[in-house]
């Protein structure tokens, strides 16, 4: 389980939210496994906070069922 | 005896909010549940806990179920809300206890309960 960038983990989100108005992904300890990231985006207008939490829990599905990130927090936001 | 999905789906529909967290509100285990057990309390939820660290089938069960991939989840009233990241954003905005309000009642029991799971 090697640690990951922070780096890494936001290109995964912009390559699944190309229209985001924000993207921001802080290593909470320095570890490199425990992270919170904040998406602000114009898609999810109209969506619901769980389905926002779903989408980017799938753009990074890859790095979690690998075990590189061992813990998320999420924060989502539409800009309607 | 019913199957583990059986008991965990039983859980979900008849509990008015349950949380499936990693240890017990006695001995919690992880911090992310220790986050969405605060919440509900600060909300004045009624809490129904299960345990998922007994038996890995708990959790892959209860994932399949949810299509959420991490733990702890919170359902209210048979519907999945989210992780801890949710549960307190909706906590902190007032939307959860207006809903628990509009679902049990203000003068709800505030009682926590633990479910074990019966394991074959």
């Amino acid at each position: 389980m090697a640690a990951m960038e922070p780096e890494a983990i936001r290109v995964l989100l912009e390559e699944a939210f190309p229209d985001a108005d924000r993207i921001e992904v802080e290593d909470r300890t320095g570890g490199g496994d425990h992270f919170q990231v904040t998406v602000v985006s114009p898609e999810f207008d109209e969506v619901s906070l769980i389905d926002q939490h779903r989408r980017v829990n799938e753009a990074l599905a890859a790095p979690f069922a690998d075990g590189s990130i061992h813990e998320l927090r999420i924060k989502t936001k539409g800009t309607a | 005896m019913s199957t583990i999905q059986e008991q965990i789906s039983d859980v979900i529909e008849k509990e008015p909010v349950a949380l499936f967290m990693k240890g017990t509100p006695q001995m919690v285990m992880c911090g992310n549940s220790m986050r969405a057990l605060q919440a509900l309390h600060a909300a004045g939820a009624p809490i129904t806990t299960v345990d998922i660290l007994p038996d890995p089938r708990i959790r892959q069960e209860l994932s399949a179920i949810s299509g959420w991939p991490t733990i702890p989840q919170v359902f209210v009233k048979g519907e999945l809300l989210g992780g801890a990241d949710i549960t307190e954003e909706l906590v902190e905005s007032g939307e959860l206890q207006r809903k628990l309000d509009d679902a049990l009642g203000a003068e709800r029991s505030q009682d926590v309960k633990v479910v074990a799971l019966e394991l074959s």
